[in-house]
């Protein structure tokens, strides 16, 4: 009697297990009979990576192919994401997308994928590692590029340019900055740019380093600020100082910068596009898995957003708050 | 005499009894390792069986510590951000004090002891409740451990055979991770203690009744302390297992796990309220977890859906134990 | 004849390893004192619970004038009309006298905001009506025994009920409290309602009851007219033998040893506490409830902390911070609460019998020799012939008799010179008691010094060599076994020096605390 009691339990358990499998199986994106690409990324929950996860799924389905993206609850949980790498590697995909939070950690098992001839695509940014076959990234140079040009414009061409920029050693830190100064360089003689100062994309040293700018340079005529937390930082301290007529422009989303540029305090920002960035991950891994060869980057979207546009419903998928 | 009689039925079931929990978690274990073979051509696999055991290594190596701290009728919060504080440890005697390993990893464990030490002397001394002395210590060992490794990981690269410990394998050619060996023995030295030591009975003693016990003139606070003590070296354990696999002591993370390794000693057959519990059931408790997180996944079920399912497993193996108990 | 107020047939009920009630039958009779009479452990408390729904019976029917009665929980028992004063009150000590009157059911303003002088007005009226000389706006957890008692009536006899069921209500009351208590019931009993009075004390069922229903065992005896029924005969009914008056403490002896001597202890509870236990001597403590016995056995044990006072133990003084280093010195504390302080309900017999020792005996580097700790436990199961299936059943299946002696054997494995019995035959049934009884006597001729404490007096006067006699957190008289008489043992137990200035004379009391009895007595 007990232990009929017991069975039911386990059996149910069971049912259980196979009614949420039943109920959920389709749930991974795409279907068809097209290669199966495991996406491991470095979140979940964020908005960011949910729209990779979109535009990856998109991208499947168009083009038949299989994928599942899982990423652990916080870019903390390194040994989460080894074991969800693990996991997926357990499949036998045809493809890899993988945005590591630890690049070493994840060694080991890049070399078993490679063991495999499982190609890895790096996304986001990026695998520090030759085994990846390509790394799907935003073009950051570029896209600083683009902040520098809609600067330039508002502007009129010429005047004082102040950046405050949130890293001096990282990849992306670098590209923003040099891309933004290099086209003021090439495209807008009239205009000088000041030697950047580094805030560590914290808001409240951001804001210290642009409220001494602007009291060093009296004649300021515009900031440019590389991530949310230096741009917020930015647009705090253009206010404190009580400064007015100064044109700021960003980088990234979030809600305090949304804000900004909705009421006028920051002129526009650039934004990665994390859909597009789904879809040439996929798309690169289909590719690989065909054997194509495929160059050593591949960039995606970024677009130019400012309170005109901002309500567009392609710019506000690219936006998190 | 009618009383004498009633007691001698339940007493030959009562022995069945006591294992039937530790019974069904294994058939349960069984039952879902089975169904996932038929439902995967993937999952059963020898390289997918030892991935399912490392992945277990971290939980239930904590679990197995918790275990004991559970049974005595203590609960301990501090488990996952503590082994965050031990791997970051681990870095400063081995990276930054360039400690030899024989030296270092010890001192790394001992100084999970030492967490479990304070845990004691707060819960048993100074009688703060075991749940709110251990949240205290979950937000320090979490402070600390971005204070001493400065908010970035600690990379073990230059220390040889540390990441060995945990994904060497013993022989080499085979397989089998050394992090698998160190769990399955430090839960066999576990189990001996728990079962045949006088720390392990006060354990149960303590946890079944403590003003009894204290009353059969037993130091309950004494042994209090040495219980949380001793699962601190489990702590200790569990942050030189981790940052030997990652290659890294990472000072943010940790946070969380102390309520995985809760949910494998409970899926185990432990009860809250203490006095009941083994190891050999917390070691299934971590082997069901981690073989529905490998399971569903490799199903590529949604990962919204994979807490579910665990979230319900956990209630099934609580109720199960409700309804054992009611039967009692 | 009309038809019985309430009625109980046929009901059974059984627990874990223990068979509580079997067939048992009672009537109560409209405007009737109804006395329910039974040794410890005969089953009355089982029915009280089967009446209040916290308990649902096996098998049997209950009628409440003549329909039939079900209830689920103690809230709908007193909707039904049966109102139940247990053993145990139920009282919070942190609120008032009016607080606890209508504890659930306070009268609110708008629903939602408690009407306080609502609720004080009409606990005032409620026992003015009663009679009762309390405030109602006192806290209960500052009264005496006695009032709070008071309290716990008046609380039961503000739901209007039909039946008053009443448990021992007199445990803690003097004589003059019984007679008002008394007073109280008269009142309340008449046409449509009634009482069923559970007591030990002849005389009191005597002058309050009408009939008197006899159960042992759990099962029903015989009920009988209080005025033309013998106090013999119903004890006789309530033992199941010819009550055994010639039997007396063995062995007593003024020659012994002194191997214990408190002097002046004194803790939150107790004043001055100081006697002598002697070698080999079973030493009664009694009093009423409340009156610092169990305090003595804590404070002995270190399990409560003394302010003052000292402990000689073979003549050296020792200090005893804790049980543990009591245990050390072989002191051994038999609670009277087993369930909660004697025993790991949930472990196995073999663990608790050897849970105190284990450390000394049975360890070697830290790890428990299971071989030897099972032999010596086994070796118990035949000496104090405890009944159980093996070492491996839980101890919760025990039935209470054997529970006990698996204490016993624990501080016995222990090597304990001198044991203190808390009730030590509390919730045992009666053949089981004699053997408990039979055990203290062989422990104490093999020279073990035990202190028993007691509520119940025909347990004293059969079992102690001695007897210390406590009020009120005092010792009023160590009685020796000539002087001991039931008479003589209630006198001193009802001293109340603390209030008395009378009594306080009488014990040599000069330096009493309360202004009360200062304003009365002294100079």
């Amino acid at each position: 009697m007990r232990m009929r009691k017991a069975l039911a339990v386990v059996a149910g358990a069971a049912m259980a297990l196979t009614l949420a499998a039943c109920g959920s199986g389709n749930g991974a994106g795409g279907g068809g009979d097209g290669p199966f690409i495991a996406i491991v990324s470095k979140g979940f929950q964020h908005q960011f990576w949910q729209a990779v996860k979109k535009g990856a799924e998109e991208e499947a389905a168009a083009r038949g192919a299989r994928v599942t993206f899982v990423g652990p609850p916080t870019e903390q949980d390194v040994e989460d994401q080894l074991n969800m790498l693990t996991n997926e590697m357990a499949k036998q995909p045809q493809a890899i997308g993988f945005a590591a939070l630890d690049s070493r950690a994840a060694a080991p098992l890049l070399q078993q994928a490679k063991g495999q001839n499982i190609p890895v695509i790096a996304f986001d940014s990026g695998v520090d590692s030759d085994i990846p076959v390509t790394t799907v990234a935003t073009d950051n140079k570029a896209a600083a590029a683009e902040a520098a040009k809609h600067m330039a414009e508002k502007l009129g061409g010429k005047g004082k340019v102040a950046m405050v920029v949130h890293d001096q050693t990282s990849k992306s830190g670098t590209d923003r900055r040099d891309g933004f100064r290099e086209w003021m360089r090439q495209n807008a003689p009239g205009i000088t740019v000041l030697d950047p100062q580094y805030g560590g994309g914290d808001q409240l040293e951001s804001a210290n380093i642009t409220k001494s700018i602007i009291s060093a340079n009296p004649d300021l005529a515009g900031i440019y600020a590389s991530n949310e937390g230096s741009a917020i930082g930015v647009i705090k301290g253009v206010q404190e100082s009580g400064k007015q007529g100064i044109t700021t422009v960003g980088f990234d989303s979030g809600k305090a910068q949304i804000d900004a540029i909705k009421n006028g305090s920051m002129a526009g920002a650039v934004t990665q596009d994390p859909i597009d960035m789904g879809r040439q991950l996929v798309d690169a891994a289909i590719k690989a898995s065909d054997g194509e060869q495929l160059p050593k980057t591949i960039d995606t979207n970024f677009y130019w957003y400012d309170k005109d546009n901002i309500d567009d419903p392609k710019i506000k998928a690219t936006l998190y708050q | 005499m009618t009383a004498v009689k009633t007691a001698g039925e339940s007493g030959f079931a009562g022995v069945v009894k006591s294992r039937l929990q530790q019974l069904l978690a294994f058939a349960s274990l069984i039952v879902i390792y089975a169904f996932f073979s038929f439902a995967s051509p993937f999952f059963f696999t020898y390289g997918n069986f030892t991935a399912i055991l490392f992945s277990a290594v971290v939980i239930g190596t904590l679990a197995i510590g918790t275990t004991f701290v559970i049974i005595a009728g203590g609960i301990d919060l501090s488990i996952g951000t503590g082994m965050a504080l031990c791997a970051v440890m681990s870095g400063v005697f081995l990276v930054k004090l360039g400690l030899p390993l024989a030296v270092g990893v010890p001192a790394a464990i001992l100084f999970g002891g030492l967490i479990g030490l304070i845990n004691g002397i707060n819960v048993a001394l100074l009688k703060i409740p075991p749940f709110i002395a251990t949240l205290a210590m979950m937000l320090v060992a979490e402070g600390l451990a971005l204070v001493l490794s400065d908010s970035t990981p600690i990379y073990f690269n230059d220390v040889e055979g540390y990441v060995e410990i945990s994904t060497g394998n013993l022989i080499s050619g085979v397989n089998f991770p050394n992090a698998v060996l160190v769990l399955l023995v430090v839960a066999l030295i576990a189990g001996g203690l728990l079962t045949k030591s006088v720390l392990g009975r006060y354990t149960y003693s303590i946890g079944s009744n403590e003003e009894a016990t204290a009353l059969s003139g037993i130091n309950v606070r004494k042994w209090k302390i040495a219980i949380y003590a001793f699962a601190g070296l489990f702590i200790g354990l569990a942050g030189v297992m981790i940052s030997a696999r990652l290659g890294s002591a990472q000072p943010a993370t940790g946070m969380g796990y102390e309520l995985q390794a809760i949910a494998a000693v409970v899926i185990g057959g432990t009860s809250l309220s203490g006095g009941k519990g083994s190891i050999v059931g917390t070691l299934i408790g971590a082997l069901i977890i981690s073989v529905l997180n490998n399971g569903l996944q490799i199903m590529s079920i949604p990962q919204e859906w994979q807490n579910v399912i665990l979230g319900c497993v956990i209630l099934v193996a609580v109720y199960t134990d409700r309804i054992r108990k009611k039967e009692a | 004849m009309s038809r019985p107020l309430l009625e109980v047939t046929g009901v059974g009920k059984s627990f874990p390893g223990v068979r509580a009630l079997h067939d048992m039958r009672l009537d109560l009779r409209s405007g009737e004192v109804l006395a329910l009479v039974g040794e410890n452990g005969a089953g009355k408390s089982t029915l009280m619970k089967l009446l209040s729904g916290i308990h649902s019976a096996d098998s049997g029917e209950f009628r409440l004038r003549g329909e039939p009665l079900s209830v689920s929980n103690p809230r709908q028992a007193l909707e039904l009309g049966i109102s139940i004063i247990h053993q145990e009150f139920n009282l919070v000590p942190h609120l008032t006298v009016a607080q606890n009157i209508f504890i659930g059911r306070e009268p609110r303003r708008w629903r939602l905001l408690l009407d306080e002088r609502r609720l004080n007005t009409e606990a005032g009226q409620l026992l003015e009506r009663l009679r009762l000389p309390l405030d109602p706006k006192a806290a209960v957890g500052s009264l005496t025994v006695a009032n709070q008692q008071m309290t716990e009536i008046a609380k039961a006899l503000a739901h209007d009920p039909v039946v008053l069921i009443m448990d021992e209500p007199t445990a803690a009351l003097n004589d003059a409290e019984v007679e008002t208590l008394h007073g109280l019931i008269r009142r309340f009993v008449g046409d449509g309602t009634g009482a069923i009075y559970i007591s030990h004390r002849m005389e009191e069922i005597r002058r309050i009851a009408d009939r008197v229903t006899v159960i042992r065992d759990g099962e029903y005896m015989d009920t009988l007219r209080v005025s033309s029924a013998s106090t013999d005969r119903i004890i006789s009914l309530m033992v199941g033998r010819a009550i055994d008056t010639s039997a007396q403490p063995a062995n007593v002896r003024a020659d012994r040893d002194v191997v214990l001597e408190a002097r002046g202890l004194r803790t939150t509870l107790l004043t001055d506490v100081g006697f002598d236990l002697r070698h080999g001597e079973i030493l009664g403590f009694a009093g009423l409830m409340g009156a610092g016995r169990t305090e003595v056995g804590r404070a002995l044990v270190g399990a409560d902390p003394l302010t003052s006072g000292s402990i000689v133990l073979h003549g050296e003084p020792v200090r005893i911070p804790n049980p543990a280093v009591a245990a050390r010195h072989g002191i051994g504390y038999l609670s009277e609460d087993r369930k909660r302080f004697g025993l790991l309900l949930e472990q196995d017999v073999k663990a608790n019998i050897t849970l105190a020792c284990l450390r000394e005996r049975f360890a070697t580097a830290g790890f428990v020799n299971d071989g030897a700790a099972r032999a010596k436990a086994q070796e118990y199961l035949g000496t104090l012939r405890i009944k159980t299936p093996s070492l491996d059943q839980i101890t919760k299946h025990l039935s209470g008799g054997n529970q006990q002696k698996v204490v016993i054997a624990k501080w016995l494995a222990k090597d304990c010179d001198i044991l203190i019995f808390d009730e030590p035959t509390r919730g045992i049934d009666v053949g089981a008691k004699e053997e408990i009884y039979q055990l203290l006597n062989e422990l104490a001729g093999r020279g073990k010094s035990i202190i028993m404490i007691s509520s119940e007096l025909p347990e004293i006067l059969r079992m102690a060599h001695r007897v210390v006699v406590m009020s009120e957190g005092r010792v009023t008289r160590i009685l020796s076994n000539n002087e001991a008489t039931q008479e003589n043992i209630m006198h001193y137990a009802t001293l109340r020096p603390d209030r008395n200035a009378e009594d306080a004379a009488e014990l040599g009391i000069s330096d009493v605390h309360t202004g009360h009895s200062r304003k009365a007595g002294q100079p």
